[in-house]
C-alpha cells in the first residue's frame, strides 16, 4: 500500500513523445486510471512505473522513495498483462508461486499464501492445473492472483480485460474493483475504454498525445470535462464551437452558426468557446411545447431516428447547419424540431486545442 | 541510460562474439579467395589477369553456363512438380496428409549425393536397370549430365518449394476466394487471378532457394557430372590440385560461385521484402469440393512424387545388403559390404557422430543467442549480425573451405589438417539453421512472459533460464537436430578441409566411389542414411512443429 508519485516524466521514442512532461500523484489505496485512445502514451506511463521503459526525464516515486533508478524486478510491483502472461510452462499453483520463489518465502508459509491467493480470486483447486486447460477468465484470474500474492507496493493492469468477451468484462471489472477494496492496494490500471474507467476508478486520469488532459473523479470526468477532447471522449456529446456575445454575472450568451446558446460560465465576452450538450440533456419537445421552467430552447429540422430499444437518438439539423444528437427513453408523440436544454448543463470550454 | 550497462551487456556480449566468430571464420575466409583472385603469382600485386584467364578459357566458360543452366533447370522443376503437390495436399481431401508431409519433408536431410550415385547404380552406364533394358534389347542412355542432375535436384530438393508453399495455400484467406466466386469468377479463374498470385511469393522464394542450393551442391555434379564440367567441383579440382595446384584460378571460380549465389540471395529478399499480401484476421480457406476421380489422381500424384524422391535412398539401403565382387553384383544377401567398409576401422563412423555432435552444439550455443537479440533486442547491429549470420547459405561448402585452409595454414592461427577446421566449418554453414529456428520459435513467445517474471522479482538472466530456455526447448532442440543431420551429410566443405585421421563417412562414401567398389559406397551411404533418419524420427513430433517456420 503505496501512494505513487509522477513527477515530470518524459520519453520520447524516435521523433515520438510518447509521454510528454506527465506529474500526477496516486493516492494510497486508490485506484486510479489512465485512460485514452491508443498511442496516448498511458501503457508506455505504466511500463515506466513497472521498470519496463526507461524515463528520458523526471522521476517517479513509491511513498518517499525513489523507484525509477531501480530495475523492474526489484521495484516489487504487481503487473496484470493485457495477454495474461501465464507461464505456460507452469502449472496455476506454480505460477502463483513463482513471485514467492523468486522472494525465497519458506515452502510452507508459499503453500499457505497460494491458496489464499487461488481462494481470492475463486480457483481455489485449480493449483495443479495447466494454463492451457483454462478458459481467458480463468487464466485472467491466475494473473491477479500471481500478481497480489507477492503483496506488491502497487498494482499495474493493463488492458486487463481487453481479451474477454463483453459479459466477462462487466464480470471481472467488478471483481477486480471488490478485489482492490477487500486488499486497500493501490491500483494503477490502464484502458481506452471509458465506460470500463468510468465504472471502476476513484479517480481517472484521461491522456492524449503523451499528456494528461484531466484528472477528476468519474462523475467530474462526464459532466465537468475541461477540455473538448475529454468531453468526446467519454460518453459521447455535441460539441459547438461558438464567441461569447454577452456575459452577465455566470449567465453567458454564446452565439454560434446556427443562433445563441445559453450557458453559465465566466468567459468574457467576444471569448472563443466550445460547448458541450450531452445528448441525455437534451430535450426534444412536441410540436408547440413550451420548455420547463430556466431552460431555453434551440429549433431546427427533425432529421433521423433512430430506436435503440431502452432508448430512442434523433438528430436534429439546426439553422446554419450544426447537427444536434439527442436520446430520449421515451419519443415524444408529436415531435416538433424544438430542443430543449438546461443551461446549467452546457458545459463552457475554451476553445484552444 | 542509467542502466546501459547491466541492461544491453547480453546483447553487446552476444555481438561482440557473434561479430568476432563471423569474422574469423566467415569473413576473413572469402577475404582470402577473393585476395586469391585477385593477386599475381607473387601474391603483392593486384591484378585481373586470373579473371581474364579463366573466363577466357572455354572449358570453365562452359562450367559457368553448365552450372547456371542446371540450377536454373533444377529451380524451375522444382517449382513445377512442387507447386501441385503443395497444392492436392493444402487444398485438396486426400488421406495420410500427415504421413505424406513427414515423407515430403525427408529429403531435405538425406544426403543428395547418395540419391545421384542410386541414380548410378540403378541407370548408369553398368547400372542394374540399364543392364536389365539391355538385355531386354531396349536402348538406353545413360543417365550423366545435365538430365541426370537435373532429375536429382528436382528430387530431393522439391520440398524447399513444396513445404513453404504448403503453408502459403493454408494461410490464404478462404473469404477472399469466396468474394471472387460470389463476383462470378469460375473455380480456375479463382485460383488464377485470386489463389496464385497470393502464393507466388512463396513460390517465387522457395525456387530461389534450390536455385542457390543447386549451384553450390558439390556431391551429386561430382557423382553425375563426368567430364562436364561443373563450377563447384572445379574449383575443389582446381584447389586441391588435380593438375596442378592453383589457387588464384580456384579462387576466380569460388568468387563467380558465390557472386552467382548472392545475386540470387539478393533477389530472394526482394522478392520477400515485397511479400505484403498477408491480411489480419483469416478464415481458413476452405478444402476444395472436386471430383472422386481428380482426388485420386491428386493423391496419386502426391504419392508417387514422395516415392520417387525416396525410392533411391531406399534402392541403396537394399543394394547395400547384396553381394559385390569389386563393381559387379553378385546376387544374395551379405553384411560384406559393411564388413569391409568398417574393415580398416571404424573412425569415419565415430568421426562423423563425433564432428556432427561437437558442430551442432557449437552451432546451437552460438546461434540460439543471436536469434535471441536478433528478436528482441532490434537495433541496427543485431539487423547486420542476423544479415552475416545467415548469409553462410549463400556460399558454396567448397569455397568456404577453400577459404578457411588458405586462412589458416600459417600465420597466427593453423587450423588446417585438424578437426576444428572441420567443426568450425560446418558451424559456420549451419549458423542459418540454428539463427532461425531459435528466431522462429522466439516469435511465437510472448515478450510480457519475460516481463512478468522480471515483475515478480526474477533477475533478467534468471528470467532467461528460468523461462525463456524452456519455451524455446522445442525449437532448439529441433535445430539442434537438424544441424547435426545436415552435417552428417555434408560433403562440399568436408572434402577440402578433412585429413585422414578425420575421414568421415562422407569421404568413406566419397573415396569408395572414386574406387571401383560399388558395394561398400552403397554399405558407407546405408549407414549415412541411418545416420539422418533416425536422430530426425526420434524427434519427429517436435521438429515437425519447426521445419515449415524455418523454411
Amino acid at each position: 500500500m503505496t501512494a505513487i508519485t509522477i513527477d515530470r516524466v518524459a520519453r520520447t521514442f524516435g521523433s515520438v513523445r510518447a509521454v510528454d512532461g506527465v506529474s500526477l500523484d496516486v493516492r494510497d489505496g486508490e485506484f486510479f486510471t489512465l485512460l485514452g485512445p491508443s498511442g496516448c502514451g498511458k501503457t508506455t506511463l505504466l511500463r515506466m512505473v513497472a521498470g519496463f521503459c526507461e524515463l528520458d526525464e523526471g522521476r517517479i516515486l513509491f511513498g518517499d522513495a525513489r523507484i525509477d533508478p531501480l530495475p523492474p524486478h526489484r521495484r516489487n510491483t504487481g503487473m496484470v498483462f493485457q495477454n495474461y502472461a501465464v507461464f505456460p510452462n507452469l502449472t496455476v499453483g506454480d505460477n502463483v508461486a513463482y513471485g514467492l520463489r523468486a522472494r525465497r518465502v519458506p515452502r510452507a508459509e508459499m503453500a499457505s499464501r497460494v491458496a489464499r491467493a487461488l481462494k481470492l480470486v475463486q480457483l481455489d483447486g485449480y493449483a495443479q492445473r495447466w494454463p492451457h486447460q483454462l478458459s481467458g477468465g480463468q487464466l485472467q484470474r491466475v494473473a491477479i492472483a500471481r500478481a497480489v500474492v507477492i503483496e506488491p507496493h502497487v498494482l499495474l493492469l493493463d488492458e486487463p480485460l481487453s481479451n474477454l468477451d463483453a459479459k466477462l468484462r462487466v464480470e471481472m471489472r467488478g471483481e477486480i474493483r471488490r478485489l482492490q477494496k477487500l486488499l486497500g492496494i493501490t491500483v494503477l490500471y490502464v484502458t481506452h475504454d471509458q465506460e470500463e474507467a468510468l465504472a471502476i476508478s476513484d479517480r481517472i486520469a484521461v491522456m492524449r498525445g503523451g499528456r494528461v488532459e484531466q484528472i477528476a473523479d468519474p462523475r467530474a470526468i462526464y459532466e465537468r470535462p475541461q477540455t473538448p477532447f475529454v468531453a468526446s471522449f467519454v460518453g459521447t456529446t455535441n460539441l459547438i464551437e461558438g464567441t461569447v456575445r454577452s456575459r452577465a454575472g455566470d449567465r453567458i450568451e454564446v452565439a454560434f452558426g446556427g443562433g445563441i446558446i445559453q450557458a453559465r460560465g465566466e468567459a468574457a465576452a467576444g471569448a472563443k468557446v466550445v460547448l458541450s450538450l450531452r445528448p441525455e440533456a437534451l430535450r426534444l419537445m412536441n410540436a408547440g411545447e413550451a420548455p420547463p421552467a430556466g431552460w431555453a430552447s434551440l429549433n431546427g429540422t427533425l432529421g433521423e431516428v433512430e430506436y435503440l430499444g431502452p432508448v430512442t437518438r434523433f438528430a436534429v439539423t439546426l439553422p446554419g447547419g450544426a447537427l444536434l444528437r439527442l436520446m430520449a427513453l421515451a419519443p415524444p408523440a408529436s415531435p416538433g424540431a424544438s430542443v430543449a436544454y438546461d443551461p446549467q448543463r452546457v458545459v463552457v470550454m475554451g476553445a484552444t486545442s | 541510460m542509467r542502466h546501459l550497462v547491466g541492461r544491453h551487456a547480453f546483447p553487446l556480449a552476444v555481438g561482440a562474439i557473434a561479430v568476432a566468430f563471423l569474422t574469423l571464420f566467415f569473413l576473413l575466409p572469402l577475404i582470402k579467395v577473393f585476395g586469391a583472385s585477385v593477386l599475381d603469382s607473387t601474391g603483392t600485386r593486384f591484378t585481373l589477369a586470373n579473371y581474364v584467364s579463366v573466363l577466357s578459357n572455354p572449358f570453365f566458360l562452359t562450367g559457368l553456363t553448365n552450372s547456371l543452366v542446371i540450377a536454373v533447370a533444377a529451380a524451375i522443376c522444382a517449382v513445377l512438380t512442387g507447386v501441385p503437390f503443395a497444392f492436392c495436399l493444402a487444398r485438396m481431401a486426400i488421406g495420410g496428409k500427415a504421413v505424406l508431409l513427414a515423407l515430403a519433408a525427408l529429403p531435405l536431410v538425406l544426403p543428395s549425393f547418395v540419391s545421384a550415385y542410386a541414380l548410378v547404380l540403378l541407370f548408369g552406364r553398368s547400372g542394374i536397370v540399364t543392364g536389365f533394358l539391355q538385355s531386354l534389347g531396349i536402348p538406353f542412355d545413360s543417365l550423366y549430365g545435365a538430365k541426370g542432375i537435373v532429375a536429382v535436384y528436382t528430387l530431393t530438393l522439391y520440398p524447399y518449394v513444396a513445404l513453404p508453399v504448403i503453408a502459403a495455400f493454408k494461410s490464404v484467406d478462404g473469404s477472399v476466394e469466396e468474394a471472387a466466386q460470389n463476383l462470378g469468377a469460375s473455380r480456375p479463374r479463382v485460383l488464377r487471378t485470386v489463389t496464385l498470385p497470393l502464393v507466388l511469393p512463396s513460390i517465387l522464394a522457395g525456387g530461389l532457394l534450390v536455385l542457390i542450393e543447386a549451384l553450390e551442391n558439390f556431391g551429386v555434379p561430382f557423382v553425375l557430372a563426368e567430364d562436364r564440367p561443373i563450377l563447384s567441383v572445379e574449383a575443389y579440382k582446381l584447389f586441391v590440385g588435380e593438375t596442378t595446384d592453383n589457387p588464384a584460378s580456384a579462387g576466380v571460380l569460388g568468387v563467380l560461385l558465390v557472386v552467382c549465389t548472392v545475386i540470387a540471395l539478393l533477389i530472394q529478399r526482394a522478392v520477400l521484402a515485397r511479400r505484403s499480401f498477408s491480411t489480419g484476421t483469416r478464415r481458413s480457406a476452405a478444402v476444395m469440393p472436386v471430383s472422386v476421380s481428380a482426388r485420386r489422381l491428386g493423391a496419386a500424384y502426391c504419392w508417387t512424387l514422395v516415392g520417387l524422391a525416396l525410392v533411391p535412398f531406399a534402392a541403396v539401403v537394399v543394394i547395400s545388403f547384396l553381394r559385390f565382387s569389386g563393381p559387379v553384383l553378385q546376387g544374395g544377401f551379405s553384411l560384406d559390404n559393411f564388413a569391409q567398409l568398417f574393415a580398416h576401422s571404424y573412425r569415419p563412423l565415430t568421426n562423423t557422430l563425433l564432428l556432427a555432435t561437437l558442430a551442432a552444439c557449437g552451432a546451437t550455443i552460438i546461434g540460439v543467442p543471436i536469434g535471441y537479440i536478433v528478436v528482441r533486442h532490434r537495433s541496427r547491429l543485431s539487423a547486420l549480425i542476423d544479415i552475416v549470420a545467415t548469409s553462410p547459405f549463400a556460399v558454396a561448402g567448397t569455397v568456404l573451405g577453400i577459404g578457411l585452409v588458405m586462412a589458416y595454414s600459417g600465420g597466427f592461427l593453423i587450423l588446417t589438417g585438424t578437426a576444428a577446421i572441420m567443426v568450425l566449418a560446418y558451424m559456420v554453414r549451419k549458423l542459418p539453421f540454428s539463427v532461425r529456428s531459435a528466431g522462429a520459435i522466439l516469435h511465437q513467445i510472448d515478450p510480457s512472459l519475460e516481463e512478468a517474471s522480471v515483475n515478480l522479482g526474477v533477475p533478467p538472466a534468471l528470467t532467461f533460464w528460468r523461462i525463456t530456455v524452456p519455451l524455446m526447448l522445442g525449437g532448439i532442440v529441433g535445430g539442434f537436430v537438424l544441424t547435426f543431420v545436415t552435417v552428417a551429410s555434408e560433403l562440399s566443405a568436408t572434402i577440402v578441409l578433412y585429413s585422414g585421421q578425420w575421414t568421415t563417412m562422407t569421404v568413406a562414401m566419397f573415396q569408395a566411389l572414386e574406387g571401383t567398389s560399388a558395394g561398400i559406397a552403397a554399405a558407407a551411404a546405408t549407414v549415412l542414411i541411418i545416420c539422418t533418419v533416425l536422430p530426425v524420427a526420434l524427434v519427429y513430433r517436435l521438429l515437425r512443429r519447426h521445419e515449415l517456420s524455418m523454411m
